[in-house]
Parts: C-alpha cells; structure tokens; sequence
C-alpha cells in the first residue's frame, strides 16, 4: 500500500516548518541569547546539546509507546513508528555526545571522561544500536515486530536507569532538567564550571532551539515512515510481480 | 511434581498463588535436577571463568598490584561473560530436546516459567561466583566475603539474569543465537554492574565505609532488578509465544 496523500502532505509540511525553525533557532542562539559570564561564547553549544539530547529521550520514549502499542494491537504501523523513533534518538543521541564532547573540551580540558553520565549514554547509545541487530537476525516479519517490541521496552529500562543514576550518583555533569539541588550541590564542589541558566533570554534561547529540533524530530519521522511504506510497498509488488511470471510459465 | 493437580478444572481460586508457586518449584526443581546429572552448565560457566581470569592476568603481565586495582571488575567482566553461557546452555536445552513445548502446553502461568528459569540460573550463577570468590580472594588477597558484597552479588545476579532470560529467549530464536546474545544482553545489563562495581570496590579496602557512601549504588541495582523483572513479567509471554 502506498503512502496516503494526507502523508505525503505532512511530509511537505512539516519538511519546511523544520527548515525554518532550526534557522530562526540558530538566528536567536547565535545572535540573541548573551554571552555566558564564565564560558564565553562556547557556552552557545548548550542550546545544540540539551535540545538535541531532550529530543532522543522523547524519541526513545515514543519508541517504547509504539512497543507496548504493538504488543497490544498487533499492527503493523506501530513497529513502523518505533522502528523510525529508535532511528532518530540514535541519531540525536549521537548529536547531543558530538556537541557534548566538543564542549567538554574548553569545559573539562577533555575530550571524553568516564564519568558515570556519559557512560550510562555510552550504554544507552548501544543498547539502542543492538535493536537493529536483533531485527536483522529475524526473517519472520510477525516475530520480528514482536521481538523488537519486546526488546524496546526492556532497552527503556536503560534510560531510566540513566535518568536516576546521574540524580543519585556525585557526577562532574552538570544536571539540567529538573535538578537545580545537584547542579547547585556540584558546583559549590568545584565539579562545574557551568552552573545553569542566569538570565531570561537564555531560557528563551533553548525553549527556541528545543522546539526547533522537536519540530526537526517529527519531520524526520514522517520522512521515515513515508519510506517504510514506500520499501513496504516495492516488496509486495516485487511478490506480486513474481507470482505472476510464475503464473505464466505454469 | 504432582503436575495432575494443577489440570484439574476445579481448581477453587483461592489456590492460584499456590498453583503457581508449584509450577515455578516443580521448574526449578527440573532445572537443577538436570544439572545435578548432566553437570553441564556450572562446570562449563566455571571453566569459562577460570581461563578468563588467568587471560586477564597474563594481560596485565603478572603485575600483581595492577591486578589488585581492577579485580573487582574484572570479577564482574567474569561474572557477564560466563553468565551468557550459563544463560544460553540453560536455555538452549529447552530447544534442543523441544521440552519447550511441553512447557508451553502444561496449563502453568507464563511467567511461572519465567520466574522458575530466573530462580535456577540466578542459582547456577551464584555457584559460579562462590567459587569465583574463593578464587579472587586466594589471587588477589581480596575481602570478598564481607556481607555487604556478597548482598551485591546476589542482587546484581538477580537483575543481570532477569534481563538474560528474556533476552536470551529471543537470541535462541534468531539466525545468529548465541553470537547475538552478548551484543544485546551486555550493554543492557551495564546499567547495572556500574553502581554494583562501584559499592564492591568501595569495601575493597581494610577499613569499611560509611553506609551512607554505598547506599545509593545498591538502591539503584534494587531498582534495576525491581525494573527488569516487571518487564520481563510484562513481555515474556510475547517472546515465546510461536
């Protein structure tokens, strides 16, 4: 079955919308929000690895909706969904350590610590990578939704645990969301040299840059979607298609 | 077992914890009595282990301090790796003889059989690590028998063979099997042995520390092994159903 028009339609749409709000993103980030007091300018990568690292945790979170939601209903289009969802995170995840470890430089004087945040990402990064290891060793498409599902909701489990370990665990890494005890607690320690958000337009800043990579991230997932139905598609054609020849020579 | 029990229909309801209790005993007790003949599994587990500790010590070239350092991960590196083996061999009997569909017919709760196969190899591994202890201690001059460690090898276990069963239910039915175990079950269990490594090297040293320094590392493995089995009770009828 091809995709809906009404797809295709979203896909133009929101193609456009994210275009246009990772540059009014970029316009606020490097032209309106100030400039840290202790970081200077390098602080700008902030907005770049907070809102691409929030928008894989949502991914990864609708990934597991879209598991539990198979398990339940059994259609095909939730595997789709969370197929396209583990894709992105991997993607932003990926984006969210590059822009951490380019900033962990000028912050820390290093590239890469092993510190129990960044390697619980490290691990989440590579649970994640295994799903595709696990669908590419299932020939069976029913097992294989299945499986996935399963194993989506169990990787859950990683980020979780990730979330709690660097709330409870004395962690170099500053904590962003919903953790200003542990940001204060860490950088009356001296772990920290970024200590937060002190002034309005900052927060304005990565409202804008959080939205403009959410927008990015459901672009990208109709984009994905879209093309599964269109290789969904050539596959039963190409079935098709050879029941057919074969049909003649009979 | 008494297995004609639970297939009456007249079961009153009441007795359905019972029932299950029976069901998770009667497996484990299978489990176990395939091992006390076959010995299989725990001396393979044990074999496994040994050469990978003399591996590692030939790594860091007979420098006993080095060793001293990273021993207690390299106790747990041991305890992963041997682990897949217990978790697949375990598992892979099932297959082999197709008792697997015995199980799944006898009218037992789903996650009877996997809470049961959670009991035996948590119980074959936890063999594996007293002889491990004994090693490390005897090699490394480590004490490993303080009680707070040995509450976290015991709950590490827990959680890493929670999530070993469910995963390694899946593997044994791919292409790939035991090749994919590893890759899917080891970077999801690290969530675990990082705090569990660090509380067992916290008390790697003569004087013991203050609770208060370790008891975040063993809440989060609680919370894992609580995690774990919730979801493995959740989805571990979806994995061998067929």
């Amino acid at each position: 079955m091809l995709p809906s028009a009404r797809l295709d339609k979203s896909v133009r749409i929101f193609n456009w919308a994210a275009a246009i709000s990772i540059f009014i993103a970029l316009l606020v980030i490097f032209f309106y929000a100030p400039v840290e007091k202790t970081m200077g300018n390098v602080q700008r990568i902030f907005y770049f690895h907070v809102g691409s690292a929030w928008v894989g945790a949502v991914a990864f979170f609708v990934a597991l909706a879209a598991g539990v939601l198979y398990l339940r209903q059994n259609s095909r289009k939730w595997d789709t969904l969370a197929l396209a969802s583990v894709e992105i995170g991997l993607v932003f995840l990926t984006m969210a350590t590059v822009a951490g470890s380019v900033w962990g430089k000028p912050a820390w004087n290093t590239w890469w610590l092993w510190s129990p945040r960044l390697t619980l990402i490290t691990v989440a990064w590579l649970t994640y990578a295994a799903y595709f290891m696990l669908r590419g060793a299932i020939e069976d498409e029913e097992r294989r939704g299945r499986f996935a599902a399963v194993y989506v909701i169990v990787a859950f489990v990683t980020i979780i645990m990730a979330y709690l370990s660097i709330r409870i665990l004395r962690d170099i890494h500053p904590v962003v969301v919903g953790g200003t005890m542990e940001t204060a607690q860490g950088a009356s320690e001296g772990l920290q040299e970024f200590s937060g958000l002190d002034s309005a337009k900052m927060g304005i800043t990565l409202m804008a840059s959080t939205t403009a990579f959410s927008v990015l991230y459901v672009a990208w997932l109709l984009n994905r979607i879209r093309l599964q139905q269109l290789s969904d598609a050539v596959k039963d054609l190409k079935i098709q298609v050879t029941a057919h020849l074969q049909g003649e020579h009979a | 077992m008494p297995m004609s029990e639970q297939t009456s229909l007249t079961r009153p309801p009441e007795s359905e914890a019972r029932a299950f209790l029976t069901a998770v005993l009667a497996i484990v007790w299978k489990d176990l009595h395939i091992e006390q003949h076959t010995r299989q599994t725990i001396s393979v587990m044990v074999m496994f282990s040994v050469v990978t500790v003399v591996m590692f010590n030939f790594a860091l070239e007979a420098n006993l301090d080095a060793a001293r350092n990273v021993a207690t991960g390299l106790l747990w590196a041991t305890i992963l790796l041997a682990g897949t083996l217990g978790l697949n061999r375990s598992l892979a009997i099932e297959r082999e003889n197709q008792t697997v569909d015995a199980l799944l017919m006898a009218p037992i709760h789903r996650n009877a059989i996997y809470i049961g196969k959670v009991i035996s190899i948590t119980l074959f591994t936890l063999a594996l690590e007293a002889i491990l202890v004994l090693l490390f201690i005897v090699f490394f001059d480590k004490p490993l028998w303080r009680p707070v460690v040995l509450l976290v090898l015991v709950l590490g276990t827990i959680g890493y063979v929670a999530a070993g069963v469910i995963v390694t239910s899946m593997t044994i039915q791919t292409r790939s099997r035991e090749v994919l175990l590893p890759v899917l079950l080891l970077p999801l269990s690290l969530p675990l042995v990082l705090p569990a490594a660090t509380a067992v090297a916290a008390y790697m040293f003569p004087q013991l520390p203050d609770w208060g320094e370790v008891q975040s590392a063993v809440y989060i493995v609680i919370i894992y092994d609580l995690l774990m089995l919730t979801a493995g009770f959740l989805t571990y009828h979806f994995v061998v159903e067929s």
